[in-house]
């Protein structure tokens, strides 16, 4: 599949500080692209650069199989985007302000307003004036500005900042829709797993400007993330078990006493007998699963 | 660019500004009549006008207080349209479209350049028909010293107007590199000083090469603002 947006060792360094370091993005055509991080990893920058608001202190970004330069205005007519929060201008109503940024991108399609305005369920407030939205208003308004013009790729910084519960979930599932009938590739950000993990095709993980791993959603499932916990008394001689006995090398001691096994070959009677035989006093044994979000918080390092 | 500009005057609520500048001329038009017919400028014991040095005639003063007024107008606008635009992140939006930011940031130079220069304009040739009309009536303090029925005098109110409102560039230039719309049109008030002002005999108002060479000077100011757009990153 051809990818639609590649970036090649991106750097920016701003006053002597590396903020995004070598990073290597690869999107595919037509799916959704999950970026995640903890705030502060690099998303905004990394997004900035995508959509040529920012120049790159070194490597490239290859959008749509161009190469950006800072004259590359075309392919901005094909892209929508949220950087950062959506700006308006607050004394013009909703309607206006969309019906201004299809003027700047030359977009006149009859229509498409109304259709924007629709998805997003602001029929009722698109005639008010931008000043007397709430947030969660505005970040709907965004996303109907960027998927006005009927982008091909869409880049949206942590959409669902300010939404309740409920309007989160309805940007979930128009993201997936937008994916699904019109072929939009979408990359969106967050950091937090669980808004993306249901609709992501692929993620990528970014923390302290670094790519820490891009992986697809099927490849995170296949992967075996459970784990046979062992509590024991003594763990040098259950470690050494372990190795020596059991011939595992891929275990970890998480804490006084308490051993994690990623191998899936032993059984827990297996395991028992061994340790038992060896005079290894188990006080619990269980098989436990680690979750996704336990995977990432490791990957980003936020937990030891 | 055309096309722009009416964009911008839209997303910035130019009405607002054309009811602000008529109330402003109107001001201006009464306080102007008021020094010709009122005597509010006089000596209050020799009845005479008590003005500077170069500034005995009328057209001196209608020239000072229009210039000024629009001098400073224009840099409010100016910042209002641009380092505004910065600061509120407006601008990100504005660099989102295919249009080449150079254009962008010309065409809102330009939109209030334009609005400034035919106010401007339109704002003298009312004052100065004003004060022309009242001398039909009433006796000025001040000499009136201009002639409408002469090409002339419009050739230079028009030259004369371009000059004041492109100093306002410098103004931008000052506020876009500090950042600041409170930069911008606190530079516009010693712009006024500069030209304006006087130091007990010496002033370089009037002084026509100049106000020349400082035009010339804003419009380089107006190439440096817009020469690094394209590179340059966003605050």
């Amino acid at each position: 599949m051809p990818y639609i947006l590649q970036t090649h060792h991106l750097t920016k360094v701003i006053g002597g500080k590396t903020i995004v370091k070598d990073v290597a993005l690869h999107i595919q055509k037509g799916e959704i692209y999950g970026f995640l991080g903890p705030n502060g990893a690099g998303k905004t920058t990394v997004m900035k650069m995508v959509t040529n608001l920012w120049k790159p202190t070194e490597g490239t970004v290859e959008i749509f199989g161009e190469t950006l330069t800072p004259q590359s205005y075309e392919v901005l007519k094909r892209m929508g985007s949220i950087i950062e929060f959506p700006t308006f201008y607050d004394h013009m109503s909703g309607y206006e302000n969309l019906k201004l940024h299809a003027e700047y991108m030359g977009y006149y399609e009859h229509g498409s307003i109304e259709n924007a305005i629709g998805l997003l369920g602001l029929s009722e407030a698109a005639g008010k004036l931008v000043r007397n939205y709430s947030l969660g208003m505005k970040e709907r308004l965004g996303i109907a500005r960027a998927i006005l013009c009927k982008p091909e790729f869409l880049i949206l910084d942590e959409p669902t900042n300010g939404l309740d519960p409920a309007g989160m979930k309805q940007v979930r599932e128009l993201l997936r829709m937008l994916c699904t009938e019109y072929g939009i590739t979408v990359m969106v950000s967050s950091h937090i797993l669980s808004e993306i993990e249901s609709i992501a095709d692929t993620v990528g993980v970014i923390n302290h400007g670094v790519m820490m791993k891009e992986i697809s959603m099927k490849e995170i499932e296949q992967m075996n993330l459970a784990y046979t916990e062992l509590s024991v008394l003594n763990q040098e001689r259950a470690a050494y078990v372990l190795s020596e006995k059991l011939g595992i090398t891929n275990f970890k001691i998480v804490e006084d006493g308490q051993i994690r096994i990623y191998d899936s070959r032993v059984s827990t009677q297996e395991l028992s007998g061994v340790m038992a035989k060896n005079g290894v006093q188990v006080t619990a044994l269980g098989v436990k699963a680690e979750t996704l979000e336990d995977y990432f918080l490791k990957m980003t390092g936020e937990v030891k | 660019m055309l096309k722009l500009i009416k964009l911008e005057w839209k997303k910035n609520n130019i009405g607002k500004y054309i009811v602000k500048t008529v109330v402003m001329v109107l001001i201006l038009g009464l306080f102007c009549f008021a020094l010709a017919y009122f005597g509010i400028a006089n000596d209050p014991d020799l009845g005479v006008p008590d003005a500077a040095p170069g500034n005995e005639m009328i057209s001196s003063s209608i020239e000072i207080f229009t210039d000024m007024s629009f001098l400073i107008l224009t840099s409010v606008m100016l910042s209002s349209f641009i380092v505004s635009a910065y600061k509120n992140k407006t601008m990100n939006l504005m660099f989102s479209y295919p249009i080449k930011r150079q254009k962008i940031l010309v065409s809102q130079m330009l939109a209030v350049w334009l609005f400034n220069f035919a106010a401007l304009i339109v704002a003298k040739v009312l004052i100065y028909g004003f004060i022309m009309a009242g001398s039909f009536f009433m006796e000025s303090s001040f000499p009136i010293d201009f002639d409408m029925t002469t090409l002339n005098f419009y050739i230079q109110l028009t030259f004369k107007s371009a000059i004041t409102v492109t100093m306002g560039f410098i103004a931008l230039f000052v506020g876009m590199a500090m950042n600041s719309s409170k930069a911008a049109i606190v530079s516009s008030f010693l712009l006024v000083l500069l030209t304006q002002g006087n130091i007990g005999d010496v002033t370089l108002a009037g002084n026509i090469v100049f106000l020349v060479v400082l035009a010339g000077v804003s419009l380089l100011f107006a190439f440096l603002s817009v020469s690094r757009a394209e590179t340059k990153d966003l605050p």
